[in-house]
């Protein structure tokens, strides 16, 4: 291995478009952070993200970005990582970008499980249209689509993951920057789809989910005494809890990956050679003569 | 006595059986070296409803159904009652009247009948009901002159999968349809023969089977798509083959994913396709304009069915080219490309990947339910001509960070694409609007000078795009335009008109767009009467010539929209009929395929030549 890689090798020279305070801050230093300690090289790391505010951190992160339309970064990064499995895949998007108009392709990322990172970026909010109301804003949030409170119960990703067969599932908050570059770390190195939802205050539109109200509202699972993160009953139980916002990693199952069970011991779909055409697909003539 | 010319419809409820027998008839044509076109007319259920299969054999390539039906081999009452008018005159109908007799309705005096048990032979006889489609063949063969030894060699290879037991129940089965012709029928002949010649080495595929071929001879690996129906079988052939040859298919979850995968892994460096039709391909739409503007290189196949919505899910239609040309939102480069048979379905298809990539854009295949479903026989497909050109790729080796620009202004509009791996090439591919470099942004100077250089490509491409094909005399007075399915019927129109002493030209388009204006305005010097013909309500194409031509009085549409391709006669009748009425100063607008059955009753009793006649006094502007 080359010399040591430090977060500034992944950095890039554009500015961000993000507010002042923003907690995508936090989840793109820890993205950095967690890519150099795990060596990875800037040139094979494909990061896909969605639209909105978290959307544009792909633009931050020197890597082979994709930024593709709203909603669609789990179809183009489960193909990216079939289409060369040597990569290590990194997809970001926000609560809007993948539990509302994403909401059919992360289930069925989430079934499929290819061997790649999904980062949730939550704020509760739809920061870059100026603040509506999201699938995880609370009952009762107040906003310009919803001036009568929000009427619609907030989606609980991380359970309806944990249903639909997650095999990692996590959760950290954008301004404990240790424990979320652990959870980024063991999220690349877990073989299956890993979902890390970082709570990622919008500090311009949501003045409920503030800072402080986090700070006041979340809790450590590595705190309760026990747990077990193979148990998924236990893992729903604490998921569902009403009440604190549990942070932690609840759930980690191996399973066979999609990449695993469609590629076998083939070598990358990009790198096939397919300009020499192969004599032999004429062989496939035969059932038709 | 006709010889070897024949269209044979196979009909009766749909989960019968028909497909199979039908695809038997079809082989057999082939094998006494016919030329086969075959048609599926489906309901869109799995068991129940009306359903038929079209067989044409003949001894010239048709690409398309004949004016008429020859000989229906009809399951039920149903079928005799949907389909007796589109008999031709002198043609036989055999019907199994095991539980159904067929009415005073449907007995025509110039068609004969016979009426045979089919059924109730299939179960007393055999044992077995499901034979009866196996019995209707031998019947079949026996009234036609059908090779007894190729008719046997083909369903033991039908049903050698199945054991031994099953292929001799279906060879008993033959015989017992033979033996109850040669009985009850000795002196009734059909009037219809058949003559075996020497089966020269060729195919007989179906247009879906010719585009996966073509996309995995032209080095696709990766397809992601839904099902939807005519393009499943695309679908299905690629995840039989590909991973033969390191490729991955997918079942996406939906279009939205399918668009968006394939987009996935063409910018990782795999060409990629996906096939669907109208309302998937309307699902894609927002991943299209994605890859437009990313410059991302995909291939989608669209095979057109009747819409809107849901339609007519497994009937016939070009009424999707609007779409496939002018969806989305903002403006991007696009190539639609239409093959107009089964094999130009396999070389399209290769013309199709190597301009995506070369020119890093969407390419469309556009077929359509009656040649995307329907088997040709065709020459063999020569896949050592295949020439796989990627374009401007670095795929290999290292670059310079800093000094690779991806969307890097040239001359003719394409940069260079550096696929995630490359050394020194990391870059940002948004599609939010951005710099050559990649980076978003909103400045007005490079919003207009990086959308210059995208939609240059559609002028640096010209050299590249498969050209209209010229079909008959280039000079003749009277001319066609067309694409697609329609080749078959309107060049059928042509050689019949020709021969009748009217010639005519007929400009069979294959790119779609960019529109091809030089070809349309040079084939159009001279023409009198032009007739653009379509399986739609509106004239899609027609409007796309028109802005070439501006108005023109001897310009004509004809249109089919029934959900059905057009049969000759209905062109020639359309020629006929407008040039008739040649009073008007607009263009006339035929709508044929109203009645299901063509108007007139044979086609020898038109006499078009002295109407073609006419002295030309407006010709069109080629200008």
């Amino acid at each position: 291995m080359a010399t040591q890689l430090t977060p500034k090798d992944f950095a890039t020279a554009t500015p961000s478009w993000w507010c002042p305070g923003c907690g995508d801050f936090g989840v793109l230093a820890a993205l950095k952070q967690a890519c150099a300690e795990l060596s990875l090289q800037p040139k094979d790391v494909a990061f896909i993200s969605g639209i909105g505010c978290s959307g544009k951190i792909s633009g931050y992160l020197h890597s082979y970005a994709f930024h593709g339309v709203h909603g669609r970064a789990l179809p183009t990064a489960t193909a990216v990582k079939l289409a060369n499995k040597d990569l290590t895949v990194i997809v970001a998007g926000g609560d809007g970008d993948g539990y509302a108009i994403g909401a059919g392709h992360f289930l069925h990322a989430v079934r499929r499980n290819p061997n790649m990172t999904y980062i949730v970026m939550d704020n509760q909010t739809y920061g870059l249209t100026k603040g509506q109301s999201s699938p995880t804003s609370m009952l009762g949030y107040l906003s310009g689509t919803s001036p009568a409170g929000n009427p619609d119960a907030p989606l609980n990703g991380l359970a309806v993951a944990l249903a639909a067969g997650g095999t990692f599932l996590a959760r950290a908050f954008s301004s404990e920057p240790k424990a979320m570059v652990e959870m980024i770390k063991d999220a690349v190195r877990h073989p299956g789809f890993a979902i890390v939802e970082v709570m990622s205050p919008c500090v311009t539109f949501n003045k409920v989910n503030t800072y402080k109200w986090f700070k006041e509202n979340v809790y450590h699972i590595s705190d309760t005494e026990g747990y077990d993160a193979s148990n998924r009953a236990k893992a729903f139980e604490v998921l569902m809890q009403p009440g604190k916002i549990p942070l932690g990693v609840f759930y980690r199952e191996v399973r066979p990956t999609l990449d695993e069970l469609m590629l076998k011991e083939s070598p990358p779909i990009a790198t096939l050679d397919i300009e020499s055409v192969d004599p032999k697909l004429t062989n496939l003539q035969e059932a038709y003569a | 006595m006709i010889l070897n010319d024949i269209e044979v419809l196979f009909g009766g409820q749909a989960g019968d059986g028909s497909l199979t027998t039908g695809d038997l008839i079809a082989t057999v044509f082939k094998r006494m070296g016919l030329d086969v076109y075959t048609f599926k007319d489906f309901p869109s259920r799995i068991r129940g409803g009306h359903t038929n299969y079209i067989i044409r054999a003949s001894e010239h390539p048709h690409y398309g159904v004949a004016d008429y039906i020859d000989a229906m081999v009809a399951f039920d009452l149903e079928c005799v009652e949907k389909h007796i008018e589109e008999m031709r005159p002198g043609g036989f109908v055999i019907f199994d009247n095991t539980s159904e007799q067929l009415t005073d309705a449907v007995r025509r005096s110039d068609v004969n009948y016979y009426e045979i048990p089919l059924a109730k032979i299939a179960k007393e006889v055999l044992g077995l009901e499901l034979v009866r489609n196996t019995i209707s063949l031998g019947v079949l063969g026996q009234l036609t002159g059908m090779d007894p030894a190729i008719v046997r060699s083909l369903v033991t290879r039908q049903y050698e999968r199945k054991g031994d037991k099953v292929v001799a129940q279906n060879i008993g089965a033959v015989e017992a349809g033979e033996n109850y012709v040669k009985e009850h029928f000795a002196d009734k002949p059909s009037g219809y023969t058949l003559k075996a010649r020497p089966d020269v080495d060729r195919l007989i595929m179906m247009g879906n089977d010719a585009i996966g071929y073509g996309a995995l001879a032209a080095g696709c690996r990766f397809m992601a798509g839904y099902p939807i129906t005519p393009a499943t079988d695309i679908l299905e052939w690629m995840a039989k083959h590909a991973p033969k040859y390191g490729g991955v298919v997918m079942q996406a979850e939906d279009e939205l994913a399918a668009i968006n995968m394939i987009i996935g892994a063409a910018w990782t460096g795999a060409r990629a396709m996906t096939a669907t039709s109208g309302p998937g391909q309307a699902l894609m739409t927002e991943g299209i304009g994605l890859a437009g503007v990313t410059e991302t290189p995909i291939v989608i196949v669209e095979c057109a069915r009747a819409g809107p919505s849901t339609g007519m899910p497994t009937k016939t239609e070009q009424s999707n080219l609007n779409h496939l040309i002018f969806s989305g939102h903002g403006e991007i480069p696009r190539v639609v490309l239409a093959p107009g048979s089964v094999e130009e379905s396999f070389y399209l298809t290769v013309s199709a990947f190597n301009l995506a990539e070369k020119y890093q854009l969407p390419v469309f295949i556009l077929s359509e339910q009656a040649m995307c479903q329907s088997k040709e026989t065709t020459p063999r497909l020569d896949v050592s001509a295949v020439n796989v050109d990627r374009g401007k790729l670095h795929h290999n080796g290292a670059l310079t960070f800093g000094e690779y620009k991806r969307f890097e202004f040239s001359e003719d509009g394409v940069s260079p694409r550096a696929i995630p791996g490359t050394e020194g090439g990391m870059h940002l591919v948004p599609g939010s609007e951005h710099n050559d470099a990649g980076v978003i942004t909103e400045d007005a100077r490079n919003r207009v000078r990086i959308m210059d250089k995208r939609m240059h490509k559609l002028v640096s491409m010209r050299p590249d795009l498969p050209k209209a094909v010229v079909h008959g005399d280039p000079k003749a007075a009277v001319a066609f335009i067309g694409y697609g399915s329609n080749r078959g019927p309107i060049n059928e129109a042509q050689h019949r008109l020709a021969a009748a002493g009217v010639p005519s030209r007929f400009l069979q388009l294959r790119t779609l767009w960019p529109f091809p204006e030089e070809e349309v305005r040079d084939f159009l010097k001279g023409a009198q009467h032009i007739f653009v013909v379509e399986n739609n309500m509106t004239g899609q194409i027609d409007r796309l010539i028109r802005y070439v031509t501006g108005p023109s009085p001897r310009m004509h549409r004809v249109l089919k929209y029934s959900g059905r391709p057009f049969r000759p006669i209905e062109i020639i009748e359309a020629v006929e009929n407008t040039l008739n009425a040649r009073t008007s100063k607009d263009g006339q607008t035929i709508v044929v395929g109203r009645n299901g059955a063509p108007s007139s009753p044979a086609p020898a009793e038109h006499a078009v030549a002295h109407l073609l006649k006419a002295p030309a006094d407006d010709i069109v502007a080629a200008d």
